[in-house]
């Protein structure tokens, strides 16, 4: 089940979905519209899953940036959430896509647990300028079914990621980074 | 209602939800990480066709990783088979994957309550990309569903390694013959 924007204000007022910063004219009927933060890095060389990315970091200017096909843009959110309680589902908004605009490659979960800005994975259909803090994107809550586990306490990799997060995938690959 | 990991475990151990070979070190608090299998289909021809068979070539991923080229479309598998007759199943790929550029499925995140084997992966890279057989790529969720089942009986039932789109399976005898006509 999918909370509606009156029950993400409630479960915020109550402490069980931190918000920050939060703002309630940006609830919708059953979302947070979060927005696209200050930087962004940049990867423009050939990857491998066993080696840590190479990239450039660039701060948005006010004026925006132009995206370009066939690079590959890692972004992060403006705002950090998380809940203990709910699990979260990111997703870029109708506005954006409609820009040609993938703001999240993979799975768009946030474990329960989670309370991060989110590493966004962005890529571009067409070149496009996009702003610093401009809305990107939907936040959705989700009920959970089961006994609890806090992504907090599984000793997993992005626990308090408050900015860019480049893959650590490369400490995974058995032999370690190459 | 998304599953908790420990509901995961539960679901695995009676039999509400199968992943085998299932690790525990894999689940997380709200999914289960699967890994990438060694087999790669991709499309020989210049121009895949929604009305027939396409023709593939298989490729092992070596001890040493394969590079995924940007432009080109890799149909991968899960290590893992994976299904449930109770709760449906969302694939994605992991965040740290998603991080290196790397798509791992396209437009069809949800399974269906039934389906059980392993899962085509629809991998594309954003850049060159190196991959290696046994990594940890995507991630499975699984959703209480609401209703009556009718439990799946499609083409991909039990999929072993990857499988093309069999979209030419469900045209009429008519409706091929049609097709092959307006390509001639």
């Amino acid at each position: 089940m999918i909370l509606t924007g009156p029950a993400i204000a409630a479960a915020h007022a109550a402490g069980e979905i931190s918000i920050d910063p939060y703002e309630p004219q940006r609830l919708s009927p059953n979302a947070y519209d979060w927005r696209l933060g200050e930087t962004l890095r940049v990867c423009s060389g050939d990857l491998d899953a066993a080696t840590p990315t190479a990239y450039e970091e660039i701060v948005l200017p006010e004026t925006g940036l132009v995206l370009e096909p066939g690079l590959l843009y890692l972004g992060v959110t403006y705002e950090r959430t998380g809940s203990e309680r709910y699990a979260q589902l990111i997703n870029g908004d109708r506005t954006t896509g409609a820009l040609g605009i993938w703001v999240h490659v993979s799975a768009p979960l946030g474990h329960a647990g989670h309370a991060i800005r989110w590493t966004l994975e962005i890529r571009a259909a067409r070149p496009v300028r996009v702003y610093p803090r401009q809305t990107f994107g939907k936040l959705v809550f989700l009920h959970t079914f089961g006994a609890a586990s806090s992504y907090q306490h599984h000793g997993l990799k992005y626990t308090d990621t408050d900015g860019i997060g480049t893959s650590r995938l490369y400490e995974e690959i058995p032999g370690g980074p190459r | 209602m998304i599953l908790t990991g420990p509901e995961i475990t539960a679901a695995a151990r009676d039999g509400r939800l199968r992943i085998d070979p299932f690790e525990p070190d894999q689940v997380n608090p709200n999914s289960y990480n699967v890994r990438l299998g060694p087999r790669l289909l991709t499309y020989t021809s210049p121009v895949i066709d929604a009305h027939r068979p396409n023709p593939t070539r298989s490729t092992e991923i070596g001890p040493d990783g394969f590079v995924l080229q940007p432009g080109e479309l890799y149909l991968g598998h899960t290590l893992e088979e994976v299904g449930s007759d109770t709760f449906v199943p969302l694939l994605f790929g992991r965040s740290s994957v998603g991080r290196l550029g790397l798509f791992v499925e396209i437009t069809a995140p949800i399974g269906d309550i039934g389906f059980h084997g392993q899962w085509t992966l629809m991998l594309s890279p954003v850049r060159p990309l190196r991959v290696y057989s046994g990594m940890k790529i995507g991630q499975i969720m699984f959703f209480v569903s609401v209703g009556s089942l009718d439990l799946y009986r499609g083409k991909y039932q039990s999929a072993a390694g990857p499988l093309p789109s069999g979209y030419w399976r469900d045209l009429t005898a008519t409706g091929a013959a049609n097709s092959v006509a307006e390509v001639a």
